[in-house]
Formats: structure tokens, C-alpha cells, sequence
């Protein structure tokens, strides 16, 4: 199983541009062209199922952060439409051939980092620095060394997770395919003629029933958890909450 | 690269990538779809406040017209028992009227009665007498002219009026 391509550097800088990112550069284009055709010329009495759409998907998103996070955290609301957006397109961008970018554990560490730096930021922000500190020895002073510890585990675990059952759901599927050939191989491989021989039967249909749940039910679990987690939490070291 | 691999670019990158597009969904998504989300507020709004408005109208006019009508209902009453109590006062008036007209006539018809017996009764009596003195003239064959005469035949007629 080979990682992301390197399809460019960047001359002088020496920056490696992998495939990761250049799928998620299309992926935002196509979410992008997207958006901009939803909300194409709305009426404020809506005269089409483009823009009930639209207003449909707007609306998800702020309950969802209104009701994860509550009504301060509204500003919050882009950011998780874009997080789930990007995981859940980007996941399932494997229908269509590309390689998913968030099966590449950079992305999901990336985006976990981010949730790192935003949980300890607002924690910083609302209890200060002390109180930020202070967190660390509670309810015991004992227990310091384990929070520590379960502060770092929590991005390493959401990017290990998200990372983890989608490239498990690509391997699966390429064993799947592979093995899938093998054995239309052992079935018709006895047929003298060598191209009828060589059509692998077995990789028709049944593929597909395994990829509903490897990758589009899994694609959208794993968007669901990566921003309902980082919803929790982000809004989870609030005192208010 | 390897199939597990953190590359400090690629991360950079996806940083970079996911505020993009967050900036993206703010600007294409967000914004307009909120911005008509809250003219559709507005609207329904000022259709609301416009319609509380009228049901307020309406209510101050059916109050309005409500105590107008009982104001008329009371009109109606007073005049009905002012029209009443006026009809009784001329009623009575005209029965005692009436009665009291009638009670003259019936008087007057009385007194016309009595003065009629009386004409008749003393026409008849200088009829007798007349009769009488013709006859009694006619007796004694001679004119009985004289006062004295006259006068005694008169009041035997008289005393023989009043036997009868």
C-alpha cells in the first residue's frame, strides 16, 4: 500500500506538494462551486429547491453548533461546516477515483492540532492562564502527569482514528478488489481463451455493497465524529457550559 | 511517501486549506443564505406586527361599535318607555275626556229632556185650559173673558195637573 504521491516540489523552497493536498484543492473548488450554485440568486420567498437546499444546510450547521456548543460559540459555525465538509467530501472522494486525502494522517493531524490549539486556547481564554494551569492538577495534584497525557492523547487519537478507518477502509477495499480477482481467477481461469479468462467476474457488484459501508458510511461517521469532537471539546473546557 | 506519514508541509498545507474553505463557506454559503434567512425574519416580522396591528384596529372598532349599540339599545328602551308612559298619560287623558264629554251630553240630554216634558206639559196645560174655556163658554154660552175668570179655570187645571 503506497502513502500520497509527491506530484510536484516547489522549486527553492523544496516544499513536496502531495497528491493529499492537491485532492483538497478540488475537493474546496468543487465545495466552493457548489456553494456559489446553491446560494445563486435567493429570493426571501424561496422559489427554488436550490436554495431550500441551501437554507436546509445552513440551518443543520447552526443547530448542530448551537445545540453541541451553544449560542456563543455561533462563530464557530464555519469552521465545523468546513471541517465536516472537507472530511466527509474528501473521504468520499474515493468514489471517483482519487485518493482520499483524509486517508493521508498529515490531514487528519493537521485538523486535529487545530482542535488542539483551539480546546487550550479557549481554555486559556477563559480561565486564564492560571486557571489553564490549574486544570491540570485537578481534582488531585497527583494526577497531573495524566492529564498531560490524556491533553496530547486527545488530537492523536481523533487524527489516529480518522486516519485510521479511512486508509483501513481503502486497504480493505484493495484486498477486497485483489482478492476478488484472485478468485474469478480460480473460478474461470480454466477457460482456454486468455482474455475471457482474465475478466474478473467477482469484483462486479459485491465491491460496491462492501463500499457502502467502508466508505460512505464510514466517511460519514468519521466527519460526524472528528467535528462533533471537536465541538465538545472546544466548548468543554467552559466553565459556563 | 510512506503509506503513515506526518509531513510538517502537508500539515501546513491542510491548515491552510481548511481556514480557506471555512472562509469560502463563510463567504459563499453563510452570509447570503443568513442575510436572506434574516429579510425573511424581517418580513415575517413586520407581517406579524402588521396584523397585530389590524386585529388591534379591529378589536378597538368592535369595542366601538359595541357600546354604540348597547348606547342604542338604551336609546331604544328609553324611547320605547317614554313613548309608552306618554301614550298611557294621553290615553288616560282622552278616557277621561271622553268620559267626562259623555257625562255632559248625558247631563244635557237630561236637562233637555226635563225642559221638553215641561214645554209639553204646559202646552198641554193651555191646550185643557183653552179647551176648557171654550167648553165651558160653550156651556154657560157666554165669553169668559174677564180675569178672575181666566185665572180660577187655570188653577183648577193646575190642582187637576197635580192629582195626575
Amino acid at each position: 500500500m503506497e502513502g500520497p504521491k509527491i506530484l510536484f516540489t516547489i522549486p527553492y523552497l523544496n516544499i513536496n506538494v502531495t497528491e493529499t493536498v492537491v485532492d483538497t484543492w478540488l475537493v474546496m473548488a468543487v465545495i466552493t462551486l457548489i456553494c456559489i450554485w446553491l446560494t445563486r440568486n435567493l429570493k426571501v420567498v424561496p422559489t427554488t429547491r436550490r436554495q431550500i437546499v441551501a437554507e436546509k444546510l445552513v440551518e443543520m450547521a447552526n443547530n448542530l453548533v448551537n445545540n453541541t456548543m451553544g449560542e456563543r460559540y455561533k462563530f464557530l459555525t464555519p469552521y465545523i461546516a468546513a471541517l465536516f465538509a472537507s472530511s466527509i467530501i474528501g473521504s468520499l472522494s474515493s468514489l471517483v477515483g482519487l485518493r482520499p486525502f483524509t486517508a493521508d494522517l498529515s490531514t487528519t493531524l493537521s485538523w486535529a492540532l487545530l482542535a488542539f490549539i483551539m480546546i487550550q486556547g479557549n481554555n486559556i481564554r477563559l480561565n486564564g492562564i492560571g486557571g489553564w494551569l490549574k486544570g491540570f492538577m485537578e481534582p488531585v495534584p497527583f494526577l497531573l502527569p495524566l492529564n498531560i497525557v490524556s491533553e496530547i492523547a486527545s488530537p492523536i487519537s481523533m487524527s489516529f482514528r480518522h486516519f485510521g478507518n479511512i486508509a483501513a477502509g481503502m486497504v480493505i477495499t484493495s484486498l477486497l478488489y485483489s482478492a476478488l480477482a484472485a478468485l474469478s481467477r480460480f473460478v474461470i481461469g480454466w477457460i482456454p481463451n486468455e482474455f475471457v479468462a482474465s475478466i474478473p467476474i467477482f469484483q462486479l457488484g459485491l465491491p460496491a455493497i462492501l463500499s457502502i459501508y467502508f466508505d460512505v458510511f464510514t466517511s460519514f461517521l468519521q466527519a460526524y465524529i472528528i467535528s462533533m469532537l471537536t465541538m465538545v471539546f472546544v466548548s468543554g473546557v467552559d466553565p459556563r457550559n | 511517501m510512506p503509506f503513515v506519514s506526518i509531513d510538517v508541509w502537508t500539515i501546513i498545507m491542510q491548515w491552510g486549506n481548511l481556514l480557506i474553505l471555512m472562509w469560502l463557506f463563510k463567504k459563499f454559503l453563510f452570509k447570503p443564505v443568513m442575510a436572506i434567512l434574516d429579510a425573511r425574519n424581517d418580513e415575517i416580522k413586520n407581517i406579524y406586527d402588521e396584523a397585530e396591528a389590524v386585529k388591534k384596529d379591529a378589536e378597538e372598532l368592535k369595542n366601538e361599535y359595541d357600546s354604540k349599540l348597547n348606547g342604542a339599545r338604551d336609546e331604544a328602551e328609553e324611547i320605547v318607555k317614554f313613548a309608552v308612559k306618554n301614550a298611557k298619560i294621553s290615553s288616560d287623558e282622552i278616557i277621561s275626556d271622553a268620559q267626562s264629554k259623555a257625562a255632559s251630553i248625558v247631563e244635557r240630554a237630561n236637562e233637555k229632556i226635563l225642559i221638553e216634558r215641561k214645554k209639553a206639559v204646559n202646552e198641554a196645560k193651555n191646550e185643557l185650559s183653552d179647551m176648557a174655556l171654550t167648553i165651558a163658554g160653550k156651556v154657560i154660552e157666554r165669553q169668559i173673558n174677564s180675569y178672575d175668570d181666566k185665572r180660577m179655570i187655570e188653577k183648577f187645571i193646575e190642582e187637576l195637573g197635580d192629582v195626575s
